[in-house]
């Protein structure tokens, strides 16, 4: 392989990995707050493609008001779902919450299914990301290098957010101890809410992108990622931030070299993910940055 | 000789030293008591001689086997049980099935016998259901046999964990705080029936106790923990005036507990 | 009491006469569709049966379930498919020697499709099972998933993404009934001993029941073993009523249906998932109307809503933790308002409600 060629691949495994952080770390939150896998996720990222499609393409809305809209919209449906189908159970056994997540996902995808078809529809991305530039010998789409940039500022307002504003600080304290966090006078409701929010506006950043990286919509694109997306999370440590975006960057780099090194197995891309969460559960359960705790008796 | 010896244990959890150079050994037929304020590390003992945590450092001995570590089902098919702080019975299910669920480590027919009930199952699960119900009889929950374990009074639960564990057969009897919750009136009947028990079952009891009436009533001799170390141990009336645990604790137990 | 005891004795052999007198009816003189579907019925009950021991008795979460069907499916489908036949559906790649001329009788190589998925659950559960909630889960959905990766990928024994065609109809409702009665005898005989209540326990409280000496990964293991051996017979029976399979059949939408039945039939009710399954599998033809009046997909939307609706407010389901016996049915409260009005009561319900 030529460092060109190997350059290409390292480029498009850290955009993948990008991409795979910005969901990832809707997941880790999600999960730092309630302690549950919100199985809706991937489907709340897939909706924010549907978004950017009817603003974009039936609305004529342009890009630079649509996307900002997008966000918004990805976010209070996420909101919605947190108020639907996970607050009213939020006391019941854990396996009741799974389910009703479970039924979440599943009633997003087919709801998706019946209101905008299951035929695939083309994302409308503006050329200004598409256009593709000539480095050296090898040609790279400009997107190429606009999703990791994406990414890092996201993650630093994310950042600011959680460690600098009254609002972080209540969400890290709910992930602490929501009993403690709500004698201290939390708003334990809206944390939650405004937790699910966030990591689904974090989903919308990376469903746009997504889409004009791969500009293929359909209502179950975001069962995989979603999947992939969980196990990042739980690689780099499930409750971590920071795990969540190396977790997304392993497996995206990996996903890309596999395929790259080794073409025969090509076919075993979408089981790479897995393959990897069942190692990293045995040898390493909380994952890279994740810490240990005692179960109390 | 010894039944149970805890050779230099040390606990972290994180940077906490949650158990300090902690020894210990106890002789057959024994009651002894393990005290000390909330935190101070007593069930985290309980929870290395069970095998639920290893320890950091340090080991565990039982009839001079080591156990340190060893897989908590082993530990109780070794001859040790244990109840928990927080009552842990297997709420949905009825009293007599959380004695019975207790006799099924001495079972010897594998899981086929079972499915196709061959009469050598047959007579195991006879014999079970026997037992359990003396066990029942003997400690006065039989008239509750068929109600789920969640409807028991409070006082009752305690009472069914102890019928629970004394069904595993052990010689090593640990109770964690049975008297919690309890009245001064419940707390002596407890007591009545915990030296009973030991009598009858030929038992070695190791237990924690917040209630000081239990625990100096009952107890030939008493350990205190204070974060992580022992700072007294004996019989009961030293301890008692040992002014590092008046300090420490008794002072301010009626405070702490909860 | 006895004489009591005595007449639902009666009632449930006449009940299973019945029965009996309903498949041989049903087999020769019903509609083909009608047939079908009532196979479906039985199948699913075995799947929602096999997958209630592991997650509603047992207590593990596990989403592992169309993995288990996909191999008892595809040994049942190899095992029965004639030579001939096989050369023709392997078109792309040849069938590995001696798969390519085995042909079986169906019990044998059903009973085979559930050992191969036993295997399989076991060596999943061997990794997973220090797991707990959704970590185990997850765990299992990605085992299932690689093992349909898998699937596709092995051209010379699978067939790849084609599937397999031409599998035989051996399926019969004498089979599919037969196999959901052997299933529920066998479980029910299962959790009725101690080894079941050791399961039971497990689910309560994993930590107190380790600390009553029960050896947790063995009667885990034990769980998924069973649990998917019986998945697998279902997979197998499945596969020989629709004639042909493909990996994409085994998704993880296949185990969210089965997930479906267990909830609405109650999480730790055997007999909850038989009624259940029929209810699902019943409705979801019925309903196909939804998908032909309004829109294809009406009808996954409405059984989203409705697993989502019954967890939200109807959590333990129709039958709960209890299995059906005709003390409950005639105890129970809707039935004395209706029917037992017109029959003599035959005791004071001590189930009622």
């Amino acid at each position: 392989m030529t460092l060109d060629l190997f350059l290409q691949h390292l480029s498009n495994g850290i955009s993948l990995g990008s991409l795979y952080a910005l969901i990832a770390i809707g997941y880790t939150m999600v999960y730092g707050v309630l302690r549950l896998i919100n199985f809706a996720h991937g489907d709340i990222f897939m909706m924010a493609t549907y978004f950017a499609f009817f603003g974009i393409v039936t609305f004529r809305i342009p890009w630079f008001i649509t996307f900002p809209l997008v966000l918004v919209l990805t976010a209070a449906l996420g909101m919605t779902v947190e108020a639907v189908a996970y607050r009213p159970i939020r006391e019941a056994p854990k396996i009741s919450i799974l389910i009703s997540a479970i039924g979440a996902s599943f009633f997003l995808e087919n709801l998706t299914i019946v209101l905008f078809g299951g035929v695939p529809k083309p994302f409308p991305a503006p050329t200004l990301f598409t256009d593709v530039v000539q480095v050296g010998t090898v040609a790279i789409q400009k997107l190429t290098f606009y999703i990791p940039i994406v990414t890092v500022l996201s993650l630093l307002a994310l950042l600011y957010l959680i460690n600098k504003t009254k609002t972080g600080m209540a969400m890290r304290a709910v992930s602490m101890d929501q009993e403690t966090a709500r004698v201290m006078g939390i708003n334990i409701n809206h944390t939650i809410a405004f937790t699910f929010g966030l990591g689904s506006f974090l989903a919308a950043v990376g469903g746009i992108m997504w889409g004009m990286k791969f500009p293929q919509i359909q209502p179950l694109m975001g069962v995989i990622p979603g999947l992939k997306c969980f196990i990042a999370a739980v690689i780099g440590g499930i409750g971590n931030i920071g795990g969540a975006v190396i977790g997304g960057f392993i497996l995206g780099i990996g996903e890309i070299m596999l395929v790259a090194f080794l073409p025969n197995l090509t076919g075993y891309r979408d089981a790479f993910a897995f393959v990897l969460l069942i190692l990293i559960l045995l040898s390493k359960p909380t994952g890279i940055l994740g810490e240990k705790t005692a179960e109390k008796v | 000789m010894s039944l149970l010896k805890l050779e230099d244990i040390t606990m972290w959890f994180g940077g906490v030293a949650a158990l300090k150079n902690f020894n210990l050994e106890l002789t057959p037929g024994e009651i002894v008591g393990l005290i000390g304020p909330n935190g101070a590390g007593k069930t985290t003992v309980f929870n290395i001689i069970t095998g639920v945590y290893k320890p950091s450092r340090g080991q565990v001995f039982f009839k001079d086997q080591e156990i340190t570590g060893m897989r908590p089902d082993l530990i109780t098919k070794a001859g040790i049980a244990r109840t928990f702080q927080n009552i842990r019975l297997f709420k949905g299910l009825s009293v007599l099935e959380n004695v019975l669920i207790a006799n099924h480590l001495h079972l010897k027919a594998n899981y086929l016998t079972a499915i196709l009930k061959l009469p050598g199952y047959w007579k195991e699960e006879r014999m079970m259901r026997e037992k359990s119900l003396a066990l029942l009889e003997r400690v006065g929950l039989a008239d509750q046999r068929d109600e789920l374990a969640s409807a028991l009074p409070y006082g009752l639960q305690r009472r069914l964990e102890i019928a629970r564990a004394l069904a595993t057969n052990p010689q090593l009897l640990l109770l964690d705080e049975p008297a919690a919750g309890m009245n001064p009136k419940e707390a002596d009947d407890l007591t009545e029936f915990i030296k009973e028990i030991q009598q009858e079952f030929d038992l070695t009891i190791f237990l924690i106790e917040h209630h000081m009436d239990v625990v100096l009533n009952i107890s030939q001799r008493i350990f205190v923990l204070d974060y992580g170390m022992t700072i007294a141990k004996g019989k009961p009336e030293e301890v008692q005036n040992n002014p590092r645990v008046i300090e420490a604790y008794l002072g301010v137990d009626e405070n702490v507990e909860d | 009491m006895a004489a009591q005891k005595n007449n639902y004795r009666i009632l449930t052999i006449v009940s299973l006469l019945l029965l009996l007198v309903f498949i041989g009816f049903a087999e020769n003189h019903l509609d083909l569709y009608i047939v079908r579907i009532l196979n479906v019925c039985a199948i699913y009950a075995i799947l929602g049966m096999s997958m209630n021991l592991i997650n509603g008795f047992t207590g593990l979460f596990s989403l592992g379930h169309a993995g288990f069907m996909a191999v008892g499916a595809y040994t049942t489908a190899l095992l029965t498919i004639p030579p001939a036949i096989k050369a023709q559906i392997f078109y792309l790649a040849p069938l590995i020697k001696p798969l390519d001329q085995m042909n079986l009788p169906f019990p044998v190589a059903l009973f085979v499709g559930g050992l191969l998925a036993a295997v399989v659950g076991g060596l999943i559960a061997a990794p997973t099972l220090r797991l707990k909630g959704d970590y185990l889960a997850i765990a299992t959905l990605g085992f299932a998933e690689i093992i349909r990766v898998v699937f596709t990928n092995t051209q010379t024994i699978t067939n790849g993404a084609l599937g397999l065609k031409g599998i035989p109809a051996l399926t019969n409702l004498w089979w599919s009934f037969g196999a959901a009665a052997f299933t529920l005898v066998v479980l029910l005989s299962l959790i009725n001993s101690s080894y079941g209540r050791a399961l039971k326990a497990i689910r309560e409280d994993e930590i107190a029941a380790e600390s009553m000496g029960i050896h947790l990964a063995k009667h885990k293991t034990l769980s998924f073993v069973i649990g998917a051996f019986f998945a697998g017979i279902g997979g197998g029976l499945l596969g020989n009523l629709l004639g042909t399979i493909d990996p994409k059949m085994f998704s993880f939408t296949f185990t969210f249906n089965i997930l479906l039945i267990i909830v609405l039939g109650g999480m730790g009710s055997f007999s909850g998932s038989i009624i259940s399954a029929f209810i699902v599998t019943i409705a979801n033809e019925y309903l196909r109307f939804l998908d032909e009046s309004i829109k294809v997909g009406m009808r996954s939307v409405v059984f989203s809503a409705l697993l989502m609706f019954v967890v939200l407010f109807y959590r333990h389901g129709l039958m709960g933790a209890n299995e059906f016996s005709w003390e409950r049915l005639f105890g129970n409260k809707v039935y004395q308002k209706t029917l037992g009005r017109w029959t003599k009561r035959p005791r004071k319900g001590g189930y009622a409600g």
